[in-house]
């Protein structure tokens, strides 16, 4: 296990780099400067079957880590910047813990606690909502600034919540969908930013979305019980027929598909 | 223009195009092959229809036409899960859908009625009320109890009881429960609640389709 704090970093010996969470944007620039390929981590990149980590995580854990720890072991990395500040969460640590274990390659802990506001115009615009999330979880691989997409839309609903592992659980959703939570965090690059986070639109039906396991779960659940029109809803891995049908109904009946 | 549930134990079908007609209801595993509607909700719908309409859709639909009130709680009991919707002021003010820790309540009640000969309309709702976590394993403490001595009639309604109660909480502990699906005929299960039931019988949701099927006419 390494740590950036104490170890000089060899960036001309990288040309694949694992990240987890958002590590800070100096970070991610130094890679992008060097023309290091990024893979988030984060995201479904290997085809391989995820009891192949049961040796390492529990089946009962949050689906993005386990996803994270699968990813790591069938990427040809030179490296893994995981971010365990308050931007992402504890077990992200424990998990860097086992990645330093599991592989041999360095292991770099971040704390994002970066303050510049990049803006969110993806959260707010009209494109379809996987579309939006798709954008947003790219950008963590850059650290440049965004270029307006298109004009932002008045809503007809909101997701809150982090960016799902299984985007099917968007698809109900009108393109006129607002995203808040730790998304909109995400595209702000200030994951730490726990105002941002907790703000809401309470005149919009939102689904508080919880990726099972994730602490982020209880802050869903608050929220979702102080909105006057919210639906909470907790998905795992994959998106069951129940948690699209719920979703399905919310937004039809609130009016939000009209 | 035939309109379908299909839930998990019965499938309940009407002919809207009939004048007067009224909803007939088959057991899901006497279903004929080949059987397609206008529209469909229920557990098993998509199958047998190119129109489908999710059941929390069609139970709130459902509720629009048979409750003349703008405030509400409409409870669906089912095979295999629970549902409810709040309407407060015409408005949906919550919804959920469980179809794990509800898991096979009503399926399991029929169960035990069969197996062990009884005959739910002629129980009383009991006193005592078993801690149920789900249908399944719920049993057990009907099992402990017959050992234990429990008549097997006043073991079962405890059971039922557990299970009501579970789906007054789930319902959010509502003052009165308009309540649909199979087990608005068991008095036994209607009795163990702690307020006010109003049994709107078992085609709420077919109800809830003819909403569709009146905009399909036009």
């Amino acid at each position: 296990m390494e740590n950036s704090s104490t170890v000089i970093i060899d960036f001309d010996t990288f040309k694949q780099v694992g990240i987890v969470g958002m590590p800070p944007v100096d970070c991610i620039g130094q890679l992008n400067e060097r023309q290091i390929t990024i893979h988030d981590l984060d995201a479904k990149l290997v085809p391989q079957s995820i009891d192949g980590i049961s040796p390492y995580l529990p089946k009962v854990y949050c689906a993005i880590l386990r996803t994270v720890v699968l990813n790591a072991m069938h990427l040809d990395l030179d490296a893994i910047y995981i971010d365990v500040g308050p931007g992402k969460c504890d077990s992200a640590l424990h998990v860097s813990t086992i990645l330093g274990e599991l592989l041999d390659i360095p292991i770099f802990r971040t704390r994002n606690q970066d303050t510049a506001n990049y803006g969110t115009p993806v959260s707010t615009s009209k494109l379809d909502l996987a579309s939006k999330f798709l954008q947003i979880t790219e950008g963590v691989k850059s650290a440049a600034h965004y270029e307006t997409c298109s004009s932002p839309c008045a809503p007809r609903a909101g997701f809150w919540g982090v960016p799902p592992r299984d985007f099917s659980v968007l698809a109900p959703f009108p393109n006129t969908t607002h995203i808040y939570g730790w998304t909109r965090c995400m595209e702000n690059k200030t994951p730490a930013n726990e105002a941002l986070e907790k703000q809401y639109n309470p005149d919009i039906p939102t689904v508080f979305f919880a990726q099972s396991f994730c602490a982020k779960t209880a802050l869903a659940k608050f929220l979702a019980h102080q909105h006057p029109h919210a639906l909470f809803v907790d998905v795992d891995f994959h998106t069951g027929s129940s948690a699209r049908a719920k979703i399905q109904a919310f937004l039809e009946l609130s009016g939000a598909l009209q | 223009m035939i309109l379908g549930d299909f839930g998990t134990s019965y499938c309940k079908f009407w002919d809207v195009s009939v004048p007067d007609s009224q909803p007939t209801v088959i057991a899901t595993k006497d279903l004929p092959a080949g059987i397609e509607v206008t529209i469909a909700t229920g557990h098993n719908g998509k199958r047998f229809s190119r129109q489908y309409i999710n059941e929390l859709i069609a139970l709130a639909r459902g509720g629009e036409a048979l409750i003349n009130e703008d405030t509400y709680v409409l409870l669906d009991c089912g095979s295999r899960d629970i549902k409810f919707v709040t309407i407060q002021n015409g408005d949906l003010k919550e919804m959920d859908w469980n179809t794990e820790c509800g898991a096979s309540m009503g399926f399991t009640i029929e169960l035990l009625e069969k197996y062990y000969e009884l005959d739910y309309t002629t129980m009383q709702a009991p006193e005592r009320t078993f801690s149920v976590t789900c249908g399944v394993l719920g049993m057990s403490h009907i099992f402990d109890a017959v050992i234990a001595g429990t008549p097997v009639a006043d073991a079962v309604a405890s059971f039922i009881k557990g299970i009501a109660m579970n789906a007054y909480r789930f319902a959010g502990s509502p003052e009165k429960i308009y309540l649909s699906g199979g087990l608005c005929d068991n008095p036994v299960f209607i009795n163990s609640f702690p307020c006010e039931v109003v049994p709107l019988g078992r085609f709420a949701l077919l109800k809830g389709l003819e909403h569709y099927a009146r905009k399909l006419e036009h």
